[in-house]
């Protein structure tokens, strides 16, 4: 068995990275959704007229049975809290200074949920169940981005 | 083992940056594929999605990315991936997918979104090599090929206007596909005056990074004579490696691909290839490797790759169309959607529904080849009808 090495120089090596960064397309169906929420704060869906489920975000295709679909449902961003988690490190594994609650929220209107950073405060301790609402930035700071939603608070 | 059949193809067009996501790109190839046989999701008992490194789209786990998009939702759904060699070898895991029983129709994805990757997905390509021995020099793929054309043109005797060739024909045959990249009516001296990337290569010689996605639909016997009238049936797959190390090889001659194809002509009962093969689709991201693969083929002796495209043979309306798609050069390369691009070519071409870019005489029987990994795998797939 080999000694575990703590000290990689004790050992000959060679240095190296993979230098490539990336630019995404938001692509078909996400275009109009970031287009709503930047300019009227909404959120769009895309119904399935085939199984009736509502995509958020929207999707080209129902994954369940190959529609092509259309971001045709503008939503309130409200919704419901169904899960969360309470991160305490970082990757690294330091303390965060303060811990950062992200959730999974389901729009009203919509079958699918949305991840997203939870408001932090001590006295909206997040619970499943609870009604949340999407704390947008101001519109002159939009970028068409998910975060041009700040996070979701309780309503 | 069951008979095999390609019912269905599909495939998006090639270009430089496509607007869709990778996943939005798979779907409408796969639609495209169901839709031209009368298909639909339902009717798919397994889905294989094939793509090349997750470094390209710059998504790991690219496989799991990509199976909603290629029809994979709850439905068995598997990955495969052997570098630049996946487009060929995607239908090969469809037919034993098939061959083996256990399903009865199968979806093929190929998709390759390279134009997220910045500045170019070359890239992606500088961590293949050795980390210790090759990384410290830089080695990037246009030089290392390079250095394969040019042990081919010096063991062979054959020059650059030969091999320029190929560039010129591909990219006039893919004029006549709607969905090629690339395709243009250029001439020797276009390429031989393009910019010197790496010599031998210039930039002409080589194919372009593109965004696309192909697939096709297989069936068992049983299947493909219920839902199609004009069944195209895989006579023949092999899959082969050379050596793991690209230099432990002599460069002129690609042994994985005559290990492939041997395989797969063993299978389709084939004794003399150029006599028995109708129209080829051999891969050929440059235009040397064209020539490269015909003799690895078997199509010819060793170094007359060439003098056949000099002699017209290879063209479009010649006595062994080669490329009649307008191949890497003229369609694009999106890597994993490359290759079933070309197998997409030979379903159309032996259905006769090719259009403009259709070869004369009825032909009965294709074969698409690609290779990948560091320069070393070889698929082939034989189509009859």
């Amino acid at each position: 068995m080999r000694e575990k090495i703590t000290n990689p120089d004790a050992i000959r090596t060679w240095p190296g990275k993979v230098p490539v960064e990336y630019v995404y397309t938001v692509g078909v169906a996400s275009e109009p959704f970031f287009r709503a929420l930047m300019e009227r704060g909404r959120l769009l869906a895309s119904p399935c007229p085939e199984c009736g489920v509502r995509y958020l975000p929207p999707r080209l295709f129902c994954e369940r049975c190959f529609s092509r679909l259309e971001a045709s449902l503008e939503l309130e961003p409200r919704g419901t809290l169904e899960a969360f988690t309470v991160v305490h490190v970082d990757l690294d594994g330091n303390r965060l200074d303060e811990p950062q609650a992200y959730g999974l929220v389901r729009i009203h209107g919509a079958d699918t949920a949305l991840v997203h950073r939870l408001a932090a405060s001590d006295a909206d301790e997040p619970e499943v169940g609870m009604e949340v609402e999407a704390v947008l930035l101001p519109p002159a700071e939009r970028t068409g981005s998910i975060l041009d939603i700040r996070h979701f608070r309780p309503v | 083992m069951g008979k095999v059949a390609v019912v269905g193809a599909g495939m998006t067009r090639f270009v430089r940056r496509a607007q869709e996501t990778g996943k939005e790109l798979s779907y409408l190839a796969a639609r495209m594929a169901l839709d031209s046989c009368g298909l639909t999701l339902k009717d798919v008992d397994a889905v294989v999605v094939g793509s090349a490194p997750d470094a390209f789209d710059g998504v790991h786990m690219k496989g799991e990315y990509l199976a909603d998009g290629s029809g994979g939702w709850q439905k068995p759904t598997l990955r495969c991936f052997v570098g630049g060699a996946t487009g060929v070898f995607a239908p090969i895991v469809g037919w034993y997918h098939v061959a083996s029983g256990q399903f009865d129709t199968v979806l093929v994805v190929c998709e390759e979104k390279m134009s997220s990757c910045h500045p170019h997905p070359q890239g992606a390509f500088l961590t293949i090599f050795d980390h210790t021995t090759e990384r410290a020099l830089g080695p990037n793929l246009l030089w290392i090929f390079a250095l394969e054309m040019n042990r081919y043109m010096t063991v062979h005797g054959i020059t650059k206007e030969e091999i320029a060739l190929v560039a010129v024909k591909n990219k006039k045959n893919a004029l006549d596909h709607p969905c090629a990249h690339l395709g243009s009516e250029i001439t020797v001296d276009d390429v031989l005056n393009s910019e010197v990337m790496a010599w031998p290569v210039n930039r002409l010689d080589v194919s372009p990074a593109s965004d696309g996605a192909a697939a096709i639909v297989m069936c068992s016997e049983r299947v493909a004579k219920r839902v199609s009238d004009r069944p195209v049936w895989v006579e023949g797959v092999g899959w082969h490696l050379d050596t793991a190390y690209w230099t432990n090889r002599d460069l002129y001659y690609p042994r994985y691909v005559e290990y492939a194809a041997r395989m797969a002509y063993d299978m389709a009962g084939i004794k003399e290839p150029r006599k028995e093969i109708n129209i080829v689709e051999p891969y050929d991201p440059f235009d040397y490797k064209e020539l490269h693969h015909l003799e690895g083929l078997l199509f010819c002796k060793p170094g007359e790759a060439a003098k056949l495209t000099v002699d017209g043979v290879t063209a479009r309306d010649g006595d062994l169309p080669v490329c009649p798609s307008g191949g890497l050069l003229g369609v694009g390369n999106p890597i994993a959607a490359a290759g079933l691009m070309k197998v997409c070519e030979l379903f159309w071409q032996l259905r006769g529904e090719a259009g403009r870019r259709q070869v004369p005489g009825q032909p009965r029987r294709g074969l698409a080849q690609a290779w990948g990994d560091l320069m070393q795998v070889g698929t082939v797939v034989i189509l009859g009808i």
